[in-house]
């Protein structure tokens, strides 16, 4: 049979796996995201503490993170940590790993966005009488949050699309099943594009707003 | 409870040359990749820049597919599809090794086309029209005038590229293609270590793409510092 026909024959069949994997996908996604935005904020505010020792270690932090594939990370999570008593279950294991990845990766981009604004806002902020830490959240955060969004959003593709990873172990997202029905169906073209569909249906959108972001940016300067 | 030292004091001796071969493979396959995704990209973004619309649109369209794509679907299509497609055709059959590299450059030409393209364009236009008016033509002032001088703005991002590359090809090892995370998850199944091998392999790879990320930094200063 063509290819045309059995991509007719098998599509509702194919696409209600596939989209079921996508529910998967997304909670990753949205739960590393979440994951990596809280704990990157405290690494990107830890690493500008007055203590020596702080900032060494959140610098260490940052860089075996960043030093590291993700893959490998996930690894460690999820077949490691069994070894020394901690059973993970798959979706907890991806997201966790996701979030930590991406964890280190945001704390830059947040100390980029933070150092971006000028010092005599957080001066000016301090002699009126405001303590650092009402300093940083009403002046200083509010500013940074436009220059960090496109970045940021610019993350969230990057996660989506390393959600693909967390196969490996055991979760069960769009990869997973396509892997399932190419040795279920042989049909490894099909699977494989339907599957490339549904990831650009979701990275596409969401690099045009990138996009959009970014002119908005420069206007705003 | 697992005593880590202890287990690395009794296999060190025999897993670290086996994994130190496997980093090889990976510095191979990142550097063969590497340099198709230069060619693909430079490629791809002269496409881009083209006074034609149809070619500008497919470059255009590649590079969103492309980059759209976890690398991981590009690679499964590339090693997988073509021998159920076309059996029989030996040439379309990649080996793992080949099919890491194709795919890898095919995701990286992509992003790297974008890279190449705001570099052109961050050249003011002055350059090209002077070196037009100087009588060159339009081929001669883009390989004499603009891509020499759009090489150092994109050497900082190219080089964060080539990082990610590295830590990339980790994912490679679902292909099967020879390098250190597949040879990891084989030693971590054969020796029921997986703890003590997947850290051994984290830091290997910290090893190989450390020096990377301070080589890229350092880059990025001096060209600022030089402007």
């Amino acid at each position: 049979m063509g290819f045309w026909a059995n991509m007719i024959k098998e599509f509702p069949y194919f696409m209600s796996v596939l989209l079921h994997g996508a529910v998967t996908t997304i909670t990753v996604a949205v739960g590393a995201l979440a994951f990596a935005l809280v704990v990157g904020l405290v690494v990107a505010l830890l690493k500008m503490s007055p203590f020596r020792v702080v900032r060494f270690v959140t610098s260490a932090y940052i860089e075996l993170l960043r030093g590291t594939p993700a893959l490998a990370q996930l690894f460690v999570i999820y077949f490691g940590l069994p070894d020394v008593g901690i059973d993970v279950a798959p979706v907890t294991a991806a997201i966790v790993g996701l979030g930590i990845n991406g964890s280190a990766y945001l704390a830059e981009v947040y100390r980029a966005g933070i150092e971006s604004i000028h010092k005599g806002q957080v001066e000016a902020a301090l002699s009126l009488g405001m303590t650092p830490a009402r300093a940083m959240q009403y002046i200083i955060l509010p500013q940074a949050v436009r220059v960090m969004l496109p970045p940021i959003t610019n993350f969230s593709i990057v996660l989506l699309k390393d959600t693909a990873l967390v196969s490996v172990v055991a979760a069960p997202e769009i990869m997973f099943y396509a892997r399932n029905l190419v040795t279920e169906t042989f049909l490894s073209m099909q699977v494989y594009l339907l599957a490339a569909l549904i990831y650009l249906s979701m990275t596409i959108p969401m690099a045009r707003v990138v996009a959009m972001l970014e002119r908005k940016r420069k206007a705003w300067r | 409870m697992l005593d880590l030292v202890e287990v690395y004091r009794e296999n060190i001796a025999s897993w670290l040359p086996e994994m130190g071969m496997a980093c090889l493979g990976t510095l191979k396959l990142t550097f063969v990749s590497f340099l198709l995704a230069i060619a693909v990209g430079l490629l791809v973004a002269l496409l881009r820049i083209s006074t034609h619309r149809t070619i500008r649109g497919v470059a255009l369209t590649y590079i969103e597919v492309a980059r759209g794509m976890p690398a991981l679907v590009i690679l499964y299509i590339v090693y997988f599809v073509p021998p159920q497609v076309a059996p029989g055709v030996k040439w379309l059959a990649f080996s793992s090794f080949t099919a890491a590299v194709i795919g890898l450059a095919i995701h990286g030409g992509a992003i790297l086309a974008e890279i190449f393209r705001s570099g052109i364009e961050a050249l003011h236009r002055g350059q090209r029209e002077a070196a037009l008016s100087l009588g060159m033509t339009p081929t001669k002032a883009m390989a004499y005038i603009i891509l020499p001088q759009a090489t150092r703005i994109v050497l900082p991002p190219v080089a964060n590229y080539a990082i990610g590359l590295l830590k990339d090809t980790a994912v490679c090892s679902l292909i099967a293609a020879p390098e250190l995370m597949l040879r990891a998850k084989d030693l971590a199944s054969s020796s029921f270590q997986p703890m003590a091998v997947f850290l051994l392999a984290a830091a290997l790879y910290f090893v190989m793409s450390y020096p990377l990320a301070l080589g890229a930094r350092y880059l990025e200063m001096r060209l600022n510092y030089s402007r």
